[in-house]
């Protein structure tokens, strides 16, 4: 099924994805167009194969064993739309500029500066100073920098599991990436700081692209622009804003689906 | 019922935990009652004047001090060359091996585990018997061979605690470097490898332990009882564990006997100073990696 929203330039472009592991199809041949602004929230069954989704957009598949695939993504970075795939387009480059966010928040076991200053001096090779200035930026950019600022040298696990995860999303951010892909961001996180997370998401795509995945309905229609509805390794809808602002005819979908 | 099985099980693991304690006790108990006393200058330096013979000025004659210096020197070599080559093994296997050679390279790594440490001395002993028939005629055992043979014998401890602690890390973690746009260089040493350093540590001690205590090994490969101070890579050395032996084999009275309890206890001081080397290390590097 072809799903399309054609009133704007499109930003990610799937043309007949297949992912397989260990020989077993988990995406069957995904053709999809994303245009418009605001958030692409994914929805469908556990084992629907969101997550693997998510990690064919920034090539992440490819650290597991038995990966193998067929088809082609196109993303929309730097304004223009590049084929993922291309070695013009080195992995480590693909993946800054496509930042992913997991489940469970995975923080490094060191201080709460190095979190975000490690990765960043790796990847940019930035200096010191710039380091520091980049660190406080995002950590106010994520609403972390009032919580954390008297503590940076502080071991990131003292903090609790929001704070965290939105650590790890300042140390995503602190790359400067173009697309965000959130993988179930508030899963493991109590109603208050989903909350949190979600009004956060909400401030950052005015300035990153995002894709996330929900299990909550509730999430879902409160801060997508456009629903994604996955079953078995298949796109199975595509809803504009206008179809999920009703709730039944939403709930009435994914009864279908689930 | 269950609740029965619940205080079983506590109760068992809770006995097993004490007899740890109680047998580390006893053996403790045992070389300090019997070793303490032997303890003095004469055991470290027999007759000879303390500073010289530290210096090595004076030989020293049936005494410990070049045993200590022996073992010491035996043990950073062995490890100066095992602990990167295990490492750097360990990292091969857990991070870049693709799976059927991975499953060779781990049965061969299990099957030099499996080595007894007497076949690694042969091997040793050998080897000087080939060079002496072909190339190096002057080939001799010595600290560099022994070294050599010991570093084979605790290789696989430090491959597989590297390979383990790797692979033991969550995927999840094992995912940020990738995820983030690092190398795999860049992921391997500066995410996967300190956030495995403590389960390395353990390695790194096992295998100083291990090679600390070795007598079979040196035996064939250049110990002798009395060598004095090692004379370089090439030439003879004594070993605290040799001379444990030695004393405790050959022994014409209780007090030599005794010293070689006091011999043990100093070969546990050592090994532990060495641990303590080993952890401080460890210590140096988290602390850099926690340096931004
Ligand atoms: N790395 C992998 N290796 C093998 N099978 C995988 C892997 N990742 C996902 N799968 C399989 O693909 C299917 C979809 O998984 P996933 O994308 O995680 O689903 P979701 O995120 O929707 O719960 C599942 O059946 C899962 O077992
Ligand atoms: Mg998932």
């Amino acid at each position: 099924m072809e799903s399309t929203l054609t009133q704007a330039e499109p930003f990610c472009i799937v043309k007949n994805l297949q992912v397989l592991f260990h020989g077993r199809n988990v995406l069957q041949g995904i053709d999809l167009t994303l245009s418009g602004n605001g958030i692409v929230v994914v929805l469908g069954s556990s084992g629907s194969g969101k997550t693997t989704f998510l990690r064919s957009l920034n090539r992440l598949n490819e650290c597991y064993p038995g990966y193998s695939s067929s088809g082609r993504v196109n993303l929309k970075l730097s304004g223009t739309m590049s084929d993922i795939n291309h070695s013009d387009l080195p992995l480590t480059e693909l993946r800054r500029q496509v930042g992913m966010v997991f489940q469970t928040p995975n923080v490094l076991p060191t201080s709460i500066a190095q979190n975000i200053s490690l990765p960043l001096k790796l990847v940019t090779g930035l200096g010191k100073s710039e380091r520091e200035a980049r660190l406080v930026e995002v950590l106010q950019e994520v609403h972390l920098w009032d919580e954390v600022k008297n503590r940076l040298k502080d071991n990131a696990f003292r903090l609790s599991g929001g704070q965290q995860q939105r650590l790890c999303m300042a140390r995503v951010l602190a790359l400067k990436p173009q697309v965000l892909l959130l993988d179930e961001p508030t899963a493991s996180l109590d109603f208050k700081t989903s909350h949190k997370i979600e009004d956060l998401l909400i401030e950052l795509q005015e300035h990153y692209q995002i894709i996330a995945v929900s299990h909550s309905l509730r999430q879902a229609r409160k801060i997508a622009d456009q629903i994604l509805i996955m079953k078995e390794g298949r796109i199975e809808h595509l809803l504009k804003k206008e179809k999920f602002e009703d709730p039944k005819i939403l709930q009435k979908l994914l009864e279908e689906i689930f | 019922m269950s609740r029965l099985l619940d205080i079983c099980v506590y109760s068992w693991s809770w006995l097993a935990t004490i007899k740890i304690f109680l047998v580390i006790g006893c053996l403790l108990w045992f070389l300090l009652s019997r070793g303490l006393p032997t303890l003095s200058k004469e055991l470290f330096f027999g007759d000879a004047p303390v500073l010289q013979a530290i210096f090595g000025q004076v030989r020293v004659w049936d005494a410990l001090w070049p045993a200590c210096v022996g073992t010491l020197l035996l043990v950073l070599l062995a490890g100066l060359i095992a602990v990167p080559l295990g490492i750097a093994s360990g990292i091969y296997l857990a991070c870049y091996a693709s799976s059927p050679f991975k499953r060779i390279l781990s049965m061969s790594v299990e099957l030099l585990a499996g080595t007894p440490s007497i076949v690694m001395g042969l091997f040793g002993f050998a080897l000087i018997l080939f060079l002496r028939d072909t190339f190096l005629p002057e080939a001799n055992t010595s600290l560099l061979l022994a070294s050599l043979c010991l570093a084979l014998l605790i290789l696989p401890y430090l491959i597989f605690t590297t390979q383990v602690a790797l692979e033991s890390l969550a995927d999840e973690y094992q995912l940020i470097g990738p995820s983030l746009g690092l190398t795999q260089v860049q992921t391997v040493f500066h995410i996967l490898l300190p956030a495995a350093g403590r389960s390395i540590l353990g390695g790194v001690v096992l295998a100083i332990g291990r090679a600390a205590e070795d007598t079979a090994v040196i035996m064939l490969t250049g110990v002798i009882a009395n060598a004095g101070l090692p004379h370089g890579l090439f030439g003879k050395f004594e070993a605290l564990p040799f001379r444990i032996y030695y004393l405790a084999a050959e022994y014409q009275s209780p007090a030599e006997l005794n010293s070689a309890y006091g011999t043990a206890l100093v070969l546990l001081a050592l090994t532990g100073l060495l641990y303590s080397g080993a952890f401080a290390l460890h210590k140096t590097l988290e602390w850099q990696w926690n340096q931004h």
